[in-house]
């Protein structure tokens, strides 16, 4: 699964990214991709998603996160 | 009634003053000795992924970072207490294990980009004079020997970062070639007392690749090296 950091580094030079990105895209990374996960418990609403992160498109993730686990529950 | 889950701790004295997910107060329940960060949690959806309610979740398990090392649970866990209890229960030797392992120690990352361009690796002496076909598997075979190229310097870089962190890190997660310019993605259980170590010697050994761009962040919360369910697939080879 790709990771909030690996879309923004194919779609956009990291290097022009100011600091305050990075460390918003390494919050997103830890926080929606890691962690301890009780299987099969966790649910993320897809279609309220808010995309505040539009311009970096970093969302993806959520959404292939949120369908992964979906899939699993099915 | 549910609630959403922030993190475990081996010691909470008492709740964060933050606020968590959605503006909701932050409570310390007791499930089977075990303190928890979590929220009292209406409906049967999680919440969510909106930009405050990442930023919030990370908020709560960041806050007790300072006094000791908590377990985070991953964004949207929504559990009833009995699933907890049941949860806690039959994890306990896991979770015990995983404390102890990560017991007085961060999590900091380091990414690292390669600028080099492997794709101009083969040169095509008549390009004019191939066919579409010949040209296709051209454009493979430079694809391939690219890829092939990248993996080994992935490989190089990932045993020199190894050696560099070796006397600080107690644990370490590396991904090679996750993306098409990231070449290696490493985490690093760090003891707190070292972290400053860490940090300059890293500073030092990236002095010694300027070919390499590299993005050191942390502490954070041991998010990467929390997954006891993880773990108990890779160790008997299920995916």
């Amino acid at each position: 699964m790709t990771s909030p950091f690996d879309q923004v580094l194919i779609q956009s030079d990291v290097e022009q990214l100011e600091q305050a990105d990075l460390s918003l895209l390494e919050t997103l990374d830890h926080v929606l991709n890691r962690g301890l996960v009780i299987a099969g418990e966790i649910t993320i609403a897809v279609a309220d998603v808010d995309l505040v992160f539009l311009g970096l498109n970093v969302l993806l993730s959520s959404v292939e996160t949120a369908n992964e686990v979906l899939r699993k529950r099915e | 009634m549910k609630f959403y889950v922030y993190c475990l701790a081996e010691k909470i004295d008492a709740p964060p003053s933050i606020r968590g997910i959605s503006g909701a107060r932050v409570d310390v329940i007791t499930v089977e000795d075990w303190p928890l960060f979590v929220s009292e949690f209406e409906g049967d959806a999680a919440p969510p992924v909106t930009r405050e309610n990442v930023l919030a979740h990370d908020a709560v398990v960041r806050s007790m970072l300072s006094e000791t090392t908590p377990l985070p649970f991953r964004f949207g866990t929504v559990q009833t207490q009995s699933q907890l209890v049941s949860y806690m229960r039959t994890h306990r030797a896991a979770l015990a294990a995983k404390l102890a392992q990560i017991r007085g120690c961060v999590e900091m990352n380091v990414k690292i980009i390669s600028p080099a361009d492997t794709t101009g690796l083969i040169t095509t002496s008549e390009p004019d004079e191939q066919g579409p076909g010949a040209r296709f598997l051209k454009e493979k075979q430079r694809e391939l020997l690219g890829s092939e190229q990248r993996a080994k310097e992935a490989r190089e870089v990932a045993t020199w970062l190894e050696a560099q962190v070796e006397p600080f890190a107690r644990q370490e997660q590396v991904s090679l070639c996750p993306t098409e310019k990231l070449i290696v993605a490493a985490a690093h259980l760090i003891a707190r007392e070292q972290v400053t170590k860490y940090r300059d010697h890293l500073a030092s050994a990236r002095n010694l690749r300027p070919e390499l761009h590299f993005l050191v962040s942390g502490p954070w919360p041991p998010y990467t090296f929390s997954n006891i369910e993880l773990e108990f697939k890779t160790r008997f080879g299920v995916s």
